[in-house]
């Protein structure tokens, strides 16, 4: 059920293929979504060409949360670094402090603990959880319905306090570094994490009344933000965004990591590759997560070493190299590359973030013929987060 | 699309009937986690002012500042980290890395002030209420940014090295010593310890890099006896290590001496450069040890002509005829022996100030005179019977040995003493019973129990390996002789407590413990004094003493203004303190001879 | 001086009053603070510091005793007669100065000082206990905690100057 819009008085295209849009004309109104907007998915903003309430042209403008941690890290030592990448992505930082800590360790020959491996995937899958809660509250926020984000910003919040003992932080953990893990399960962590889960299962299905099961939603959402699976490859279209194409692409089962192989699970696709089937994805991909943090939690070895001895972090140097580190986070392929050349700071980063593909080039070509109110629905529903942009 | 999508969301209204999930006072019902990394705590009596904080903040939030009623003394430089909040972003490397552990956080996460300035405060010194927080981050034990135990040195196994004296202690490789190196944390604690002042952050850095032409450099800015020192020393800047409080000390020692070992000593003079032009200036330096050839080395670089009188056959002092040459090799010595010779410094061997020239001889023919005599007299315990010719005392022995004379080996001896010294002649004796009659029967009777030696533990220990006996506790009574005069035993009693309420030195016995331990010969090693006759009593006389030492100002000069006194005689026994003595003196006599001119 | 030495141990022969007691007392310390300062003149001026710390320690201890007896509120007490504890010949011998040879060494010196302390304590703790408590016991009492803390500042320095335990 695509939109069809009626494309009479849409502007000509150029022979070179760009519009025609005069604005002197009367008929285009240019007007700006953000940098403060709440139907911005962070500080970016869309600049858009109208023409009654459609979208003919979109310009994205990042920048604004511009800190430049490529560039901070090459003047930070090893260790320094650590504390500063989890900012690279506010909702699920702990993708930055493991691709980070995974690629010094392979340059720096560190062989992390089985045991901090768990926990790695369990931390993982718990950030996973946590985005996935933030975006289901946000796509139906985006289209009207504030009383999913609030049910699932409260169990976020259970996930938080999880996070909290866990960690001893809620939001930046700083708990996955070069060499392991900084501290084991707490006493009880099993347990209560087993409530939290029953939480969040009992929350999603409500969610799924309200959301899913939902007339306004589905008329709204069902044919949005069509992506054609052809452009997956040239748009470097991941994650959940390509997985509700039909591509079962994960990186988890193509190119495990940590303790992925040692896990039971198949990649969550959709068919329609619209607004609807990605929020579905996610919501089956958040169950997914559930069902794989009671896997780790029970297969977990109960006891040894979660953290590696490294050499004293003060002066550490590791030998020239390079590396790339990658894994699935909520929304795609994230991948740290590392180059050192023997001395104490890095040499380069560079942080490869899903969002930068997803909300630059995709939105502009996806956001044409939208119509002015879908505009929030369509972005929040490729699951973008501003800061990994322009890290 | 069906009905139930119509009717479907209206299942939310059940929401109507739940309890509200918000905590109505999180203040106090939702106190943080026990991990909760939040403000941070600081046991200003355990935190050294190391400042490892610091230099690990990627936000330059920490400064060390004078911490308010902090006392500054060894291991302690007084500073705290003070923190701004304004910068600093909870990772917690700050606790991570600290050397002792004082750093913590609270589990509070909330602090409201209207001064903003407030936010930039000194945890324990200024003091929160959270202070005494239970909860809070602390490094888990195994979570350590560091390592902590000392790359393990080499060593002559003591079945081998026990039937010679070669050198024990092996030294660092290249790639140990780097290791080793790497667990500095370069606060410089341990320069402001070292008696003088060594750049021991520095050089272990060069370590690290394998720079060791800039090493040896560094060495001897504040060191010319790097050789010697890199066996012997007392290392008290291990003592303050940072690393040593949760965790081994950086083996400051044996990285000092790697650095060393790995230059063929034809490359120290290009390194160390050359004496500055003659200043036609003399000075006699009565002593060739450690403190009389260091002066001797600094006043000859700086142009003055220098000539040591030293009594012995050999120079080297107490470092050559005290300690034995499994600890100290007699070549390690020549080496920087033979470099503060190749600047110039003329060493008298066989020439006895007192006898072959005496004190107003040199004060005439010298612009300023040194006296760095050392401990060479050995004290003796007086008990009944140790005036018999079978009781020897150890400074005499160990003197023998090292001018190669034969030693009348006993079947079976007791040394009394828990110094190194004793330890120095048990192993010495020892090790001389194995050679001429493959058994050792070596007793040690020490005042001090285990736990209060004087000796190095590692001394302690290594005797042990070698079939020492050592009886700690155990005050010497009586040497007992047979009927024909022959000494057969040492008789003592137990020691009871070795110290008073003070902490000073009051032994008190125990007589109903006595034992007698079975010996032909019985040697003393309690302690040792200078032996000042050379100085003439008219001259004794003129000097001014400070409780049976010279005394010597600041500068190491005494109430003579011609003469100056450094090392041991001075200090009591210590290498390093006796180098840094050396440096202090020479500087002075240089001043001196600059107004002279 | 010799004379005098005599009186003195008939002093010390039969009952005898407090302020007698004290009197000997007085003159043992007096005697070796005069022998300290004697001898001061004889030895190297290295260990000239411990016979002058000795001479003046005497004195002190001798200004303490004469305090005490010209104490008014003693006076009843004071002149009380004792029984004299069979030691009581130890404490007299000390009152005559054996030889220390002509350069005694700070070693000698030392021990010396420490057997007179010595002879000091165990004379007053035979006192203390010829007595019946109260009093006078106290004061005998009070005498050997006086001398004991004198024997024990000695061997202090004694162990300080001799066990420095080697290098």
């Amino acid at each position: 059920m695509v939109y069809q819009p009626d494309r009479s008085q849409y502007p000509q295209q150029r022979a070179d293929g760009s519009l025609d849009i005069d604005l002197e004309s009367g008929k285009y109104l240019k007007l700006w979504q953000g940098p403060q907007h709440p139907g911005i998915t962070g500080n970016m903003s869309l600049e858009l060409t109208v023409c009654g309430d459609e979208v003919v042209e979109a310009k994205t403008h990042v920048g604004y949360l511009h800190r430049g941690f490529e560039k901070l890290m090459e003047r930070r030592t090893f260790i320094q670094c650590f504390p500063i990448v989890c900012r690279i992505c506010v909702p699920e930082p702990d993708f930055n402090e493991y691709c980070y800590a995974a690629a010094v360790e392979e340059l720096a020959g560190i062989q992390p603990p089985e045991r901090s491996d768990w926990i790695r995937t369990l931390i993982l899958e718990m950030g996973r959880i946590n985005s996935y809660l933030m975006f289901l509250g946000g796509q139906a926020g985006s289209l009207g319905l504030g009383v999913v984000a609030q049910w699932s910003t409260y169990v976020r919040d259970l996930m938080l306090d999880r996070f909290e003992e866990l960690t001893g932080a809620r939001i930046y953990h700083m708990f996955i570094l070069p060499g392991g893990v900084r501290g084991d399960l707490p006493e009880g962590f099993q347990q209560r994490m087993e409530e939290t889960l029953k939480e969040i299962e009992r929350t999603l299905g409500d969610i799924e009344d309200v959301m899913f099961c939902n007339a306004v939603f589905k008329k709204r959402t069902v044919g949005l933000g069509y992506i054609d699976p052809a452009l997956f490859n040239p748009y470097g279209v991941t994650g959940p965004n390509a997985r509700a194409g039909g591509v079962a692409k994960d990186v988890r089962r193509d190119q495990p990591y940590l303790i992925y192989s040692q896990l039971a699970f198949e990649p969550i696709v959709g068919q329609d590759s619209d607004v609807f089937a990605r929020a579905d994805v996610r919501r089956r991909d958040l169950l997914l997560s559930i069902d794989l943090i009671r896997q780790i939690l029970a297969g977990m070895p109960k006891k040894g070493p979660v953290m590696a001895k490294i050499p004293n972090v003060l002066h550490w140097k590791i030998p020239p190299g390079e590396t790339y580190i990658r894994g699935e986070c909520s929304r795609g392929e994230y991948g740290y590359y590392l180059v050192t050349d023997g001395s104490g700071y890095p040499r380069r980063v560079n942080v490869r973030g899903p969002s930068y593909t997803h909300a630059v080039a995709l939105l502009e070509r996806l956001i044409v013929h939208v119509n002015i109110s879908d505009v929030a629905g369509l972005m929040v529903s490729l699951h973008t987060y501003p800061p990994e942009i322009e890290r | 699309m069906s009905i139930q999508d119509l009717l479907s969301p209206f299942t939310a209204w059940k929401n109507l009937f739940r309890d509200p999930v918000t905590i109505q006072d999180p203040f106090n019902d939702r106190p943080g986690s026990e991990r909760y990394r939040g403000f941070h705590k600081n046991d200003v009596a355990s935190c050294i002012g190391c400042g490892t904080c610091e230099t690990i903040c990627q936000n330059a939030a920490i400064d060390m500042v004078v911490g308010e009623g902090e006392p500054t003394g060894a291991g302690d430089s007084g500073l705290r980290p003070r923190i701004d909040y304004g910068r600093c972003c909870w990772c917690a490397l700050c606790v991570d890395i600290c050397m002792t552990g004082s750093l913590t956080m609270s589990n509070a996460y909330t602090w409201v002030e209207r001064d903003p300035d407030a936010y930039r405060f000194t945890p324990g010194v200024d003091k929160k209420s959270w202070d005494n927080a239970p909860l809070g981050y602390q490094r888990a034990e195994s979570h350590r940014l560091a390592p902590t135990q000392r790359v393990t040195m080499g060593e002559v196994a003591p079945e081998r090295r026990i039937g010679s004296f070669e050198e024990i202690v092996q030294g660092y490789g290249v790639e140990q010593a780097r290791l080793e190196a790497d667990r500095c944390v370069s606060c410089g604690l341990c320069i402001a310890t070292c008696p003088t002042h060594m750049s021991i952050p520095d050089y272990i850095q060069s370590v690290r890099d394998g720079d060791y032409e800039k090493g040896l450099a560094l060495l001897y800015e504040t060191n010319p006896f790097s050789n010697v020192c890199g066996r012997v020393c007392t290392h008290k800047c291990e003592t303050v290590c940072a690393a040593g409080h949760e965790g081994e000390p950086v083996a400051i020692r044996w990285l000092k001496r790697h650095i060393v070992d790995q230059l063929p000593v034809e490359k120290y003079r290009r390194i160390i450069g050359d004496p500055k032009p003659p200043t036609g200036k003399r000075v006699a330096v009565i002593g060739a040890g450690p403190a009389g050839l260091t002066a001797a080395f600094d006043l000859a670089k700086m142009g003055h002509s220098v000539v040591v009188y030293e009594a012995r056959e050999k120079p080297g002092g107490m470092f050559r005829y005290g300690i034995p040459e499994y600890r100290l090799p007699y070549d390690a010595m020549d080496i920087d022996i033979e470099i503060i010779t190749s600047m110039g410094v003329e060493i008298r061997c066989h020439n006895r100030v007192g006898t072959d020239i005496t004190m107003e001889q040199l004060h005439q023919e010298y612009d300023a005179v040194l006296l760095s005599i050392g401990l060479h007299l050995g004290r003796s315990t007086r008990i009944a019977g140790s005036d018999h010719k079978g009781v020897a005392k150890a400074v005499d022995l160990l003197r023998d040995i090292a001018d190669g004379k034969s030693i009348d080996v006993p079947k079976q001896c007791v040394v009394i003493g828990g110094g190194n010294v004793a330890m120095d002649i048990a192993r010495s004796m020892a090790r001389l019973q194995k050679s001429t009659q493959g058994e050792i029967r070596v007793t040690v009777t020490a005042l001090e129990d285990l736990d209060h030696f004087l000796a190095d533990p590692e001394e302690v220990k290594e005797c042990g390996e070698e079939g020492i006996a050592i009886l700690d506790s155990r005050g010497p009574q009586e040497i007992c002789l047979d009927d024909q005069g022959q000494i057969i035993g040492l008789r003592t009693w137990g020691v009871e407590s070795i110290f008073d309420e003070q902490g000073r030195f009051a032994p008190r016995y125990n007589p109903e413990d006595e034992q007698i331990h079975p010996a032909d010969r019985v040697i003393e090693a309690i302690g040792q004094q200078s032996d000042v006759t050379l100085l003439g009593e008219a001259l004794t006389e003129k000097l001014a003493w400070n409780r049976g030492r010279i005394a010597v100002d600041g500068q190491g000069r005494t109430s003579e203004g011609w003469l100056w006194a450094a090392g041991d005689c001075v200090n009591g026994p210590d290498v390093v303190h006796a180098v840094a003595d050396g440096h202090r003196v020479a500087t002075d006599i240089d001043l001196m001879l600059q107004k002279k001119r | 001086m010799k004379q005098q030495q005599r009186d003195k141990e008939k002093l010390l022969k039969a009952k005898k009053s407090i302020v007698e007691i004290l009197e000997v007392a007085m003159e043992f310390e007096r005697t070796a603070q005069v022998f300290y300062a004697e001898l001061a003149s004889r030895v190297s001026k290295r260990i000239r510091y411990l016979v002058e710390e000795l001479a003046e320690e005497e004195q002190g201890h001798y200004d303490r005793f004469k305090k005490l007896r010209d104490r008014e509120d003693l006076e009843e007490q004071i002149n009380t007669l004792i029984t004299l504890p069979a030691s009581d010949g130890h404490f007299s011998d000390a009152v005559h100065l054996p030889q220390l040879g002509e350069k005694p060494d700070d070693q000698e010196v030392l021990q010396y000082a420490l057997w007179r302390e010595h002879l000091a304590i165990d004379q007053y703790h035979a006192l203390a206990e010829s007595t019946a408590p109260g009093p006078i016991q106290d004061l005998f009492l009070f005498l050997v905690d006086e001398e004991t803390k004198h024997k024990k500042e000695l061997e202090k320095i004694y162990y300080e100057v001799v066990h420095s335990g080697g290098v």
